[in-house]
C-alpha cells in the first residue's frame, strides 16, 4: 500500500521539512555522540494527562502517548516505516486465526515469557482478567471508565474464554473480518499489581503496570507524566534509547510554540502553522507525514436537506479550491477526493472526478435552480478547535467563500469541540443539531469499519453509530456487509473499492483534506521515524548533543 | 461589640448554604448532558447507563442535591467527570498555585499602591500627583489579559528574557523559590498586580489627602512637630483601611485570576475552571466555584472582624 | 459585607442627596471645565460614532478573508493597521468591532441599572421585611468575586452573546441595587417626604415625584463607574470563548483568535486590546469627572 499521491504531495512540502524526514533516516546509520542524559520532553495537545490505567481517554493522542508506551495490545501497530501505511503486527499474541467452520470464532496464541513491569507473568488468566475488567460489571476489577473508553472501539466482541494457559478464544457477534483491528485498542494491565495496590484503580493510575516499552514513574495530574524505559521489554528491537520521557499537556498552541522556542520542551505536537517559519529560522525541525485522517462535511440525508439533490453535492465538491487551502495551511495538508486517497486499494475507479471546477459547479446548480444570486442555503455545524480538526475556523471560512462563489450559502453553527463531538452520535435530527444540514467532524480511518461502515451503513444511524445524516442506500449496505464477511484480503479490498467508487460518484460527502500530523522538535532530537499513522513509536528516539 | 462579632459570624451560615445551592444549580442551568464529558460518544448506550449510575446522575435532582451537600460537608465533592479524580484533590492542588500567584500579585500591588498613594496624597495637585493618578486609573481600567499578552510580547517574544507560560521547569508540586521557578512567576504576578495597585493607590491617596487636610495636622505642624511624626500619624490613620482594601482585593484576585492564568497557562484554579468549562466537566466546575466562593466569604469575614477590632467605629453589616 | 466587583470597595459609602431641579445645566457647565473628562467624553463619542457609522467608515468588508494577505504588518498600504490571521483588514474589523464590544459591555449596565434601581428603590422605600429579604438575597451574590460569578454563569450556560449579556447583568444588579437601596432609605427619612406622606400623597406618587428625582442621579453616577469593569469583563468572556462567536468582529474575541499569531506578527495581536483599554479608561475618567461635577459622594 504505497500512497503515491501523498508522497507526491509531500515532495511539494517545504524543502526543510523533507530534509527533516531525510535526516531522521540518515541518523539511523550514523554513530552520533550520545547525550548522557537522554531526556525527551513532549508537549501534547491534551488538556490533561490521558488516563493511565490501561485504556486511555483523550482520543488517539491518549493511545499514542499513554497507551502504546506503557501497554501492549494482543495485536500492535507496526509503526516502523515512514513510507508504508502502518499495518498490524503481533503484540501480546504470537499468532491468531479465524475458525474455518464458524467464522465468528477466533483463536489467539499468547506470547510466552512476557512479564509486566511489576514482574508478574503475562498469560491467559491475565488476559481474561483484563477482559472482565471491561466487560463483566460484577467483576471486582471492573472499571467503568476504562470500559467506557474502549467498549465502543470493539463493536463485534461477543464472548471470550480461556482455552489453556497461553491460548484464548474470542467469539464475535457476527462474522467480522475486521476484528483484529478492533483488538489493537484493547490494552492489558497487570492483575497482580492491581491486587498489590489493594484493588484500587486510582492508586493504579499513578503507579500503573503494563508490558509496554516504557513504564510510568511519576504522574502529576494535569501537569506531567514521567516515563522511563522498560529494559526488560520483550521485543529487544524496541527497548527505548531514552532514559526519560516527559509528557506535558499544553492545549494552547501558542503556549506550545513558546515552550519549544524557549527550550522548555524538546518536541511539540501540532505547531501553529503560522509559527513554523519562525521555528525553522531558529533551527527546529518540522516533521510531517500523511496519515489516515479525513476532514469532511458529513451531509444530512433527512427530509428538507439541500444535500438530497446530487447536483448540490457535486457542486460543493467542485467548488472547493483544495490547493488554495493547502497553501493557506503552509502545505500542511493533502487534498481529499474521497474518504481514502486515490492510491489506496480501497479507492476504486469512480467516474466522477472530484476537482476544482467552479464553472461546472455553477452549471450543476443552475440545473437545480440555484445561482450565486439565489443561493441554496445550508447550515453546517463546526467547532472552534478539537482533536484532528486542524484549523477549523480558518478552513471553514475559506470553504464558505469558495461555495458562496458558486451559489451555496453556508451558515455556520459554531460549537466547541466538547459539544460538537457528542452531537455526532445524536444525529442530524436531534435538537442539539439545531437544524444543521452537515457536520464537520474529522476522523481516523484505520480499518474498513472506522473508515466506512460506521458512517455509511444504515444500521449505524443514531444512536447506534456515526451515520449522523441517516445515509440509507441499500447498495452501500449490501457491499459493506459483503466485505465484512470476506476473510480473503484481496477479495475484500475489491469489494471495498467498488463501494468507495460508488460513494465518490454519489458525492456522498464533501471531502476536503487529509492531515499530515505536523510536529516540531529541537534539532538535537534524532531517530524519530514519523509513521503514516495516528500512533508513533518513541522507542528509537534519542538526544544528540 | 461581641454581639456584632457573633452576628457577623452566624450570618455566614445562611450565606454558605445559599452559595452551595447556587453552585449545585449551575450544573442544571447548563444545556449539555453532564455525561458528555464522561463517556466518548462511541460508547454503547448500556455503557452510558452504567457510567451514569456510577456518577449518580440517574437520581432525581433533590436527592442529588441532598447527597451532594451531605458529602460536601464531609469534604467530598465528587469526582471529575473528565478524569475520575476527586474534585477536592484537583481543586486544592490548583488553589495552592493560585494562592501563590495571588499573594505575589497582592504584595506587588500593595507595596506599589501604598508608595504611589502616599506620594500623590502628600503632593496633591502636583505633576507627580497627576501622573500617579493617571497611572492608577490605567491600572483599574486595563484589561489585564491584554496586558499579559503585551508583557509576553515584550519580555518573551521580543527580548526572550522570561518564559511565557507554565509554573516552572518541573511540575508545580516541585515548586521552590529558586530562580528557575521564580522567573515563571514574574510576568503573571506583575500582570495581576495592576488592579490592586490601582485600587490601593486611589484609596491611599484619598485618605492621605483627607488626613493631611484635617485641622489637627495644621495644629501639629504649628506646634513644630517633626514631619516624621506627622507621617507616622498619617500612616496610622490610613493603614487599617488600606489593609482591609488589600484583603478584599486578594479575594478578587483569587476569583479573577482565571483570565491571567489562561494567558500564562498557570496551573491554578482559573485554568482548572477554564478547562472544566470547555470539557463540560460539571463536578469540577461546581467544586471550584464553591471552594473559591467559600474562601471569599471567609476572607470577607476576616477582613470585617479585623477591621472592627482595629476601628470599632466601623461596624459594617 | 460591603463592596463587590473589582474596585467598588472604595466607592460605596454614604451617598449625599442631590437637589433635583435645574440640575443638569450646572453639571454640564462644571463638567466642561474639567479638560480630562471632556477629552474622555469626546473620545467615547468618536468610538460611538465608529460603531454607528461603521459601514461608512470602514475601508473594507470586515468579513472578507484573503489567504494571501494574512498577518500583514501595521503600515501595509491598503491595510494601514495590517491584517489578521485570515487576511481580514484589521482597521475595518476594529471599527466594526466597536458595535458588538460596546453593546455587550454597556448593555449589562443599562439592564442592571433598570432592574437594580427598581429592586433597590422598592426595597428602600417599602423597608421592613421586604427590604430584609431583598438585601439578604443580594448578599448571596456578594459571596462571589464579580469575575468568578460572570464566568461561572456564562460557563454553565454555554457560549453566546445572549448568555454573556445575561451573566453580566446578573453580576451588576446586586451592587446597583444595594446603592439604590441605601440612597432611597436616606431620602425616605428626609423631612419633605415625611411631609408629603403626612399630607396624604400615595406611595406611588411619592416615589415618582420625590424619591426618583433624588435617587436616580447618584445611582446613575455609580452605574457609569461600573461600565469600565463591564467592558473588561464582557471582552474577557469573549476572550475566553464564552461571548461572541467567530467570525464576528468583537475586540475580546479578536484578541483570542490572534493569540496564535503572537510569534509571527506580535504587534497586530495587541490592537483590539488597545481599543478595550481606551474605552475602559475613558469611561472611568468620565465617570470620575461626572461624580465631582454632580458632587455625588459614593
Amino acid at each position: 500500500m504505497v500512497y503515491k499521491k501523498m508522497v507526491a504531495a509531500l515532495r511539494h512540502l517545504r524543502q526543510s521539512q523533507r530534509v527533516a524526514l531525510v535526516s531522521v533516516g540518515v541518523a539511523l546509520f550514523a554513530t552520533p555522540a550520545l547525550s548522557e542524559d537522554q531526556v525527551l520532553r513532549i508537549a501534547m495537545t491534551a488538556s490533561d494527562i490521558p488516563l493511565t490505567t490501561g485504556q486511555p481517554d483523550s482520543g488517539f493522542e491518549g493511545y499514542r502517548f499513554l497507551g502504546y508506551t506503557i501497554y501492549d495490545a494482543l495485536i500492535n501497530w507496526d509503526m516502523s516505516s515512514a513510507d508504508e501505511v502502518s499495518g498490524l503486527t503481533p503484540g501480546l499474541a504470537d499468532s491468531w486465526e479465524v475458525d474455518t467452520e464458524d467464522s465468528r470464532v477466533w483463536t489467539f496464541n499468547l506470547r510466552e515469557g512476557v512479564v509486566f513491569h511489576d514482574g508478574s507473568e503475562w498469560n491467559a488468566d491475565a488476559a481474561i482478567w483484563n477482559l472482565d475488567k471491561i466487560y463483566d460489571e460484577d467483576a471486582e476489577q471492573f472499571d467503568a471508565r476504562q470500559a467506557g473508553n474502549v467498549r465502543g472501539r470493539i463493536p463485534s466482541m461477543d464472548g471470550y474464554e480461556k482455552i489453556d494457559d497461553y491460548t484464548i478464544q474470542f467469539t464475535t457477534s457476527e462474522p467480522d473480518a475486521w476484528f483484529p483491528y478492533q483488538l489493537s485498542f484493547l490494552l492489558f494491565s497487570s492483575p497482580a499489581h492491581w491486587e498489590a495496590l489493594g484493588g484500587d484503580w486510582d492508586a493504579f493510575a499513578s503507579n500503573p503496570s503494563g508490558t509496554g516499552p516504557f513504564k510510568l514513574t511519576r504522574l502529576v495530574p494535569r501537569e506531567r507524566a514521567v516515563l522511563e524505559p522498560n529494559l526488560e521489554y520483550w521485543d529487544e528491537e524496541r527497548v527505548p534509547r531514552l532514559t526519560r520521557l516527559e509528557l506535558i499537556p499544553m492545549p494552547e498552541s501558542s503556549s506550545r510554540t513558546s515552550a519549544l522556542l524557549s527550550d522548555q520542551v524538546d518536541w511539540i505536537e501540532s505547531p501553529a502553522p503560522d509559527a513554523i517559519a519562525r521555528m525553522e529560522s531558529q533551527g527546529m525541525a518540522i516533521t510531517s507525514n500523511p496519515y489516515p485522517h479525513t476532514w469532511p462535511y458529513q451531509f444530512s440525508m433527512q427530509e428538507g436537506s439541500p444535500w438530497l439533490d446530487i447536483n448540490v453535492r457535486k457542486a460543493a465538491n467542485l467548488a472547493v479550491d483544495r490547493e488554495g487551502l493547502q497553501a493557506m495551511l503552509g502545505g500542511l495538508m493533502v487534498p481529499a477526493v474521497g474518504i481514502v486517497t486515490p492510491d489506496h486499494p480501497w479507492y476504486g475507479e469512480p467516474t466522477f472526478e472530484t476537482r476544482y471546477d467552479p464553472e461546472e459547479a455553477i452549471r450543476l446548480l443552475e440545473e437545480s435552480g440555484f445561482s450565486p444570486e439565489n443561493p441554496v442555503e445550508v447550515k453546517v455545524l463546526i467547532s472552534t478547535s478539537g482533536s484532528g480538526q486542524m484549523q477549523p475556523l480558518a478552513m471553514n471560512e475559506y470553504i464558505q467563500q469558495n461555495l458562496a462563489e458558486v451559489g451555496i450559502a453556508l451558515d455556520f453553527e459554531v460549537l466547541d469541540w466538547e459539544s460538537l463531538f457528542p452531537n455526532w452520535r445524536r444525529g442530524a435530527g436531534d435538537a442539539s443539531s439545531r437544524g444543521a444540514h452537515a457536520t464537520n467532524i474529522t476522523f481516523a480511518w484505520l480499518d474498513p469499519f472506522s473508515a466506512f461502515y460506521r458512517f455509511m451503513h444504515s444500521s449505524m444511524a443514531p444512536p447506534n453509530g456515526f451515520n449522523w445524516g441517516y445515509m440509507n442506500d441499500p447498495e452501500y449496505d449490501r457491499l459493506l456487509d459483503e466485505a465484512r464477511v470476506t476473510f480473503d484480503q484481496d477479495e475484500q479490498d475489491a469489494i471495498l473499492a467498488e463501494f468507495h467508487a460508488r460513494m465518490v460518484d454519489d458525492a456522498a460527502w464533501l471531502w476536503v483534506a487529509h492531515d499530515v500530523g505536523p510536529r516540531a522538535m529541537q534539532s538535537r532530537v534524532k531517530g524519530f521515524v514519523q509513521a503514516k499513522n495516528w500512533f508513533q513509536d518513541l522507542t528509537p528516539v534519542y538526544i544528540e548533543e | 461589640m461581641n454581639t456584632y462579632f457573633l452576628k457577623r459570624i452566624l450570618y455566614v451560615i445562611p450565606i454558605t448554604l445559599a452559595v452551595s445551592f447556587f453552585c449545585f444549580s449551575l450544573v442544571h442551568l447548563s444545556p449539555g448532558d453532564p455525561m458528555d464529558a464522561v463517556v466518548s460518544p462511541d460508547a454503547p448506550s448500556e455503557v452510558v447507563a452504567m457510567v451514569q449510575r456510577a456518577y449518580g446522575f440517574d437520581r432525581p435532582l433533590p436527592e442529588q442535591f441532598g447527597l451532594w451537600v451531605s458529602r460536601a460537608v464531609q469534604g467530598d465533592l465528587g469526582m471529575s467527570a473528565a478524569n475520575g479524580r476527586a474534585v477536592t484533590t484537583e481543586v486544592f492542588g490548583a488553589l495552592k498555585n493560585t494562592l501563590l500567584l495571588a499573594i505575589a500579585a497582592s504584595m506587588i500591588g500593595f507595596s506599589l499602591g501604598c508608595t504611589f498613594g502616599v506620594l500623590a496624597g502628600y503632593y496633591q495637585g502636583s505633576l507627580l500627583d497627576r501622573l500617579v493618578t493617571g497611572f492608577a486609573v490605567g491600572g483599574v481600567s486595563v484589561p489585564h489579559y491584554w496586558l499579559g499578552m503585551l508583557l509576553v510580547i515584550i519580555f518573551s517574544v521580543e527580548l526572550n528574557w522570561l518564559p511565557s507560560s507554565g509554573a516552572g521547569p518541573g511540575s508545580s508540586s516541585d515548586w521552590n523559590f529558586e530562580w528557575s521557578y521564580l522567573r515563571h512567576l514574574i510576568l503573571p504576578a506583575v500582570t495581576l498586580s495592576v488592579i490592586p495597585m490601582g485600587v490601593v493607590t486611589r484609596t491611599v491617596r484619598a485618605m492621605v489627602a483627607d488626613v493631611l487636610a484635617h485641622e489637627f495636622v495644621e495644629a501639629l505642624r504649628a506646634k513644630g512637630l517633626a514631619e516624621r511624626r506627622i507621617f507616622l500619624h498619617v500612616i496610622k490613620n490610613v493603614a487599617p483601611t488600606a489593609l482591609a482594601v488589600m484583603g478584599l482585593q486578594l479575594g478578587y484576585l483569587l476569583g479573577g485570576s482565571i483570565l491571567v492564568e489562561t494567558v500564562f497557562s498557570w496551573p491554578g484554579t482559573g485554568l482548572l475552571l477554564n478547562n472544566a468549562i470547555f470539557q463540560r466537566d460539571l463536578p469540577i466546575l461546581q467544586g471550584t466555584i464553591l471552594i473559591l466562593a467559600l474562601f471569599f466569604v471567609a476572607l470577607n469575614l476576616m477582613v470585617d472582624l479585623i477591621q472592627a477590632r482595629l476601628d470599632p467605629r466601623i461596624q459594617r453589616g | 459585607m460591603t463592596s463587590t466587583s473589582i474596585d467598588v470597595a472604595s466607592k460605596v459609602e454614604a451617598p449625599s442627596i442631590a437637589p433635583s431641579r435645574g440640575y443638569w445645566g450646572p453639571v454640564f457647565r462644571r463638567l466642561s471645565r474639567d479638560p480630562v473628562a471632556l477629552i474622555a467624553g469626546i473620545i467615547l463619542l468618536c468610538i460611538l460614532a465608529m460603531a454607528l457609522f461603521s459601514p461608512w467608515l470602514a475601508p473594507m468588508d470586515p468579513y472578507k478573508t484573503s489567504m494571501i494577505n494574512r498577518l500583514q504588518p501595521i503600515g501595509t498600504p491598503g491595510h494601514w493597521l495590517g491584517t489578521d490571521e485570515l487576511g481580514r483588514d484589521m482597521l475595518s474589523r476594529l471599527i466594526y468591532g466597536a458595535r458588538l464590544s460596546l453593546l455587550i459591555g454597556v448593555m449589562p449596565i443599562v439592564n442592571a441599572f433598570v432592574i437594580g434601581s427598581a429592586i433597590g428603590i422598592v426595597a428602600g422605600f417599602v423597608g421592613g421585611k421586604t427590604n430584609t429579604v431583598c438585601m439578604r438575597i443580594i448578599d448571596v451574590f456578594y459571596a462571589f468575586p464579580a469575575v468568578l460569578l460572570a464566568i461561572a454563569l456564562a460557563g454553565a450556560l454555554g457560549a453566546g452573546i445572549v448568555n454573556s449579556l445575561f451573566s453580566l447583568t446578573v453580576v451588576f444588579i446586586p451592587p446597583i441595587a444595594r446603592v439604590a437601596e441605601s440612597v432611597t432609605t436616606q431620602v425616605r427619612s428626609v423631612d419633605y417626604i415625611e411631609a408629603a406622606r403626612a399630607s396624604g400623597a400615595g406611595s406611588l406618587k411619592i416615589i415618582r415625584c420625590h424619591v426618583l428625582g433624588n435617587v436616580l442621579s447618584p445611582i446613575f453616577v455609580y452605574a457609569t463607574s461600573l461600565v469600565s469593569v463591564s467592558m473588561i469583563l464582557a471582552s474577557g468572556l469573549s476572550f475566553l470563548g464564552l461571548g461572541a462567536r467567530p467570525p464576528m468582529p468583537e475586540w475580546g474575541l479578536m484578541l483570542n483568535t490572534l493569540r496564535d499569531a503572537i510569534y509571527v506578527n506580535p504587534w497586530i495581536t495587541i490592537l483590539p486590546g488597545v481599543m478595550i483599554f481606551t474605552v475602559s479608561i475613558c469611561f472611568n475618567t468620565l465617570s470620575d469627572g461626572l461624580r465631582s461635577a454632580m458632587d455625588v459622594k459614593l
